[in-house]
């Protein structure tokens, strides 16, 4: 029972950190209709942040803001060259483009911060366990997984009701129309963007705690992130968030069980959901006119 | 009587005249070969899953260039490194390259085993002078083993093996559980590991295995917290590895079951330093320990040059040049018979930081002294590996007659 219990919470923090890496990236794909392929780097970058801010002796909590606005700067500069010059070319171009500029930044990092390992001082205030029914769970990863659930929350709160979420919606759908309303829409595609660095930034901050950082951590993240994504659906929120718990508590469970197959299984599961339901789990409706 | 005396007094001089001319002209041709810079090739990895450990053995190898004036045997040494991404196709491309292009007298690294096994065929039929520093699949002494390919390093059967005895002796002759990354080279491990334990009378009981690149190990620490082990032995290596040690604290397994494991495990540079405390306690067979008596010198250098303790591949680097320097020296800086070349290094034993290493003549595969280290606090309440036993002279099976 507390086994189970157990192996249910280690879904859940894994699920979270999943969910975060893939709602920056679905924030950009969704409402800008653009791939960002640079989401691992800002993840990687964000998680360097993290390691050397709470190395350093400041207060540890401000080590996720700082490492959101690291990321987000560099969202920002990216935005303004060379992203938004490949808004309106096909997806290939943006791979090409987001790629490319992803293997650049990962030699970047390999130089500014080393090849090797490194691995961050998790704050005293997280560092225990609780025991739950004789078995041990961190509290690090407890913290994850309510850090996670609330910056979720509030994602999709801004993003479905409130007026700032409305406008970045009606840009996707149109585009010109907003314009005439009188929004700079270059500027919300900005400020998306920047937003969707942070988040990567700050998963990556939180997850280093569990995944340490360390060069070719970038790559793993993303797609892991693709996964979710995809699986997901393209364009809804509610999909992404499924999509995460599933592939989490897949890849927990799998490791339970049959540990020598795990990433088979996992994998095997999320592609024949793929099959099955080839819009992803919650598809959006799309009305025809 | 003139007739005993076929050369006469001027058919002598011209005779003596014209050997001492050729042997002006070519003696300068032979010394000049021997001065000609000797230039040694190295692939290891620079980017991709190892490139730190490929740092840390270009540094190793640098480092004893440096410290021996950048000569070997009076000859110049001219070190062309290039990367393999840790994939065997670019291993295959840069060590032709190397041999075809560059015309290097000698080729050594590699850290991939795969890599390793990938390179044999083209450095066999090349007939080059091969130093294997890292690459470690016990196929590479034994199935493919090759007559100029040397290696200075373990096989991973040694590790495994030993620290099957150690287990066996030390820790318990039940309650043992196992965990590795599910690869070839944690398969080795696992596998000799089990297999000398059991051998020695040894039960094994539940056997986990995570996937290379593993990010998160809660569900399997939950299952061992669940099978509440004696003590486990465990390969993992690189990022695996300090994942696999700080989430084994994380889940206060840490203090309550022994952990033993493959030297990579525990890499004082590459694992023990980023995980600090969460080492402590840990045990790990190893042919490299930074506190064994013949790496003294060497940690101290190291430490002052890298601001870090010495691991494998670091020892690594600098063990290869150790040996190509005993090759070279021992015929005189003359590459040119090659035959000669290994029958010096089969000789007698290289002395290295390692230890003694002799060499197998059936497989050219290093004999070595196989360290037990505990991480235990050393100066300064840094995590160290501390030897506290080691089996002299461990010599794989080898290819089976």
């Amino acid at each position: 029972m507390g086994f189970y219990a157990v192996q249910s919470l280690n879904a859940l923090s894994f699920s979270m950190l999943l969910l975060l890496t893939g709602l920056g990236l679905s924030v950009v794909l969704n409402l800008m209709n653009f791939v960002n392929l640079t989401h691992g780097s800002f993840f990687l970058l964000g998680a360097y942040v993290g390691v050397y801010w709470l190395a350093s002796g400041a207060p540890w909590w401000l080590a996720f803001p700082v490492a959101f606005v690291a990321a987000g700067l560099a969202g920002f500069l990216l935005e303004r060259f060379p992203f938004r010059q490949f808004y309106a070319r096909t997806h290939l171009m943006q791979v090409l483009l987001t790629y490319g500029l992803s293997v650049i930044f990962a030699d970047l990092m390999r130089w500014g911060f080393g090849a090797q390992i490194l691995s961050p001082e998790i704050p005293e205030a997280l560092r225990g366990v609780v025991f739950i029914m004789d078995m041990p769970f961190p509290i690090y990863r407890l913290f994850i997984i309510g850090f996670g659930a609330a910056l979720a929350f509030a994602l999709w709160f801004v993003i479905d009701r409130t007026i700032w979420g409305a406008v970045v919606r009606a840009c996707v759908t149109d585009r010109g129309f907003v314009e005439t309303l009188g929004l700079d829409t270059r500027r919300i595609f900005t400020a998306v963007l920047v937003i969707s660095a942070g988040l990567g930034g700050i998963s990556g901050a939180l997850g280093a705690g569990i995944l340490s950082a360390y060069p070719g951590l970038d790559e793993e993240v993303l797609i892991l992130a693709l996964i979710v994504v995809v699986a997901g659906g393209l364009g809804t929120f509610r999909g992404t968030v499924l999509s995460a718990l599933l592939l989490g508590f897949a890849m927990t469970f799998s490791k339970v069980w049959v540990p020598e197959f795990s990433n088979v299984v996992a994998l095997a599961i999320m592609a024949a959901l793929l099959v099955a339901l080839p819009e992803g789990l919650v598809a959006k409706k799309v009305r025809q006119v | 009587m003139t007739e005993r005396f076929p050369l006469s007094r001027r058919d002598f001089i011209a005779s003596a005249g014209a050997a001492a001319l050729t042997s002006a002209i070519a003696a300068p041709a032979l010394a000049q070969s021997a001065n000609k810079p000797l230039k040694i090739g190295m692939v290891t990895s620079l980017s991709g899953p190892f490139t730190a450990l490929g740092e840390s053995m270009r540094a190793g190898m640098q480092m004893f260039l440096a410290e021996n004036g950048g000569k070997l045997a009076g000859r110049a040494v001219e070190l062309i490194v290039e990367d393999d991404q840790a994939k065997p196709d670019e291993g295959v491309r840069k060590f032709r390259k190397l041999l075809g292009q560059d015309n290097v007298d000698i080729v050594s690294g590699v850290i991939s085993s795969a890599v390793a096994l990938a390179v044999r065929d083209v450095v066999t039929e090349a007939k080059a002078l091969t130093f294997i520093s890292a690459g470690s699949a016990n196929d590479l002494a034994r199935k493919a083993a090759s007559p100029f390919v040397f290696r200075p390093t373990k096989t991973n059967w040694m590790l495994g093996h030993t620290a099957g005895l150690w287990a066996y002796e030390k820790l318990g002759k039940t309650g043992c559980m196992t965990i590795g990354a599910d690869y070839a080279a944690g398969r080795e491990y696992i596998g000799d590991f089990v297999a000398t334990y059991q051998q020695q009378g040894g039960k094994v009981g539940k056997q986990l295995w995570a996937p290379l690149g593993t990010t998160d190990f809660g569900p399997l620490l939950t299952t061992i917290a669940a099978e509440k082990p004696e003590f486990i032995y465990s390969f993992f290596a690189g990022s695996d590895a300090v994942r696999f040690l700080r989430q084994m604290r994380e889940y206060r397994l840490s203090g309550k079951v022994k952990l033993i494991g493959g030297g990579a495990l525990f890499d004082q540079e590459d694992v023990v330093s980023a995980v600090k405390e969460a080492a402590l306690g840990g045990l790990n067979t190893c042919n490299q320990s930074p506190t064994a008596p013949s790496s003294a010198a060497f940690t101290k250098a190291y430490q002052a040059a890298r601001n870090v303790m010495p691991g494998e591949m670091g020892t690594a680097g600098y063990v290869t040049g150790q040996v190509i320097k005993a090759a070279v020296e021992r015929v005189q800086g003359d590459l040119s018979n090659k035959e000669k070349v290994k029958e010096a290094l089969l000789a007698r034993e290289v002395e290295t930081v390692f230890g003694p290493m002799p060499f197998d003549p059936r497989n050219n595969q290093a004999i070595l002294d196989i360290y037990v280290n505990e991480i235990k606090e050393g100066a300064g309440g840094v995590p160290v590996n501390q030897v506290i036993h080691t089996y002299k002279a461990v010599r794989d099976p080898g290819p089976v007659a």
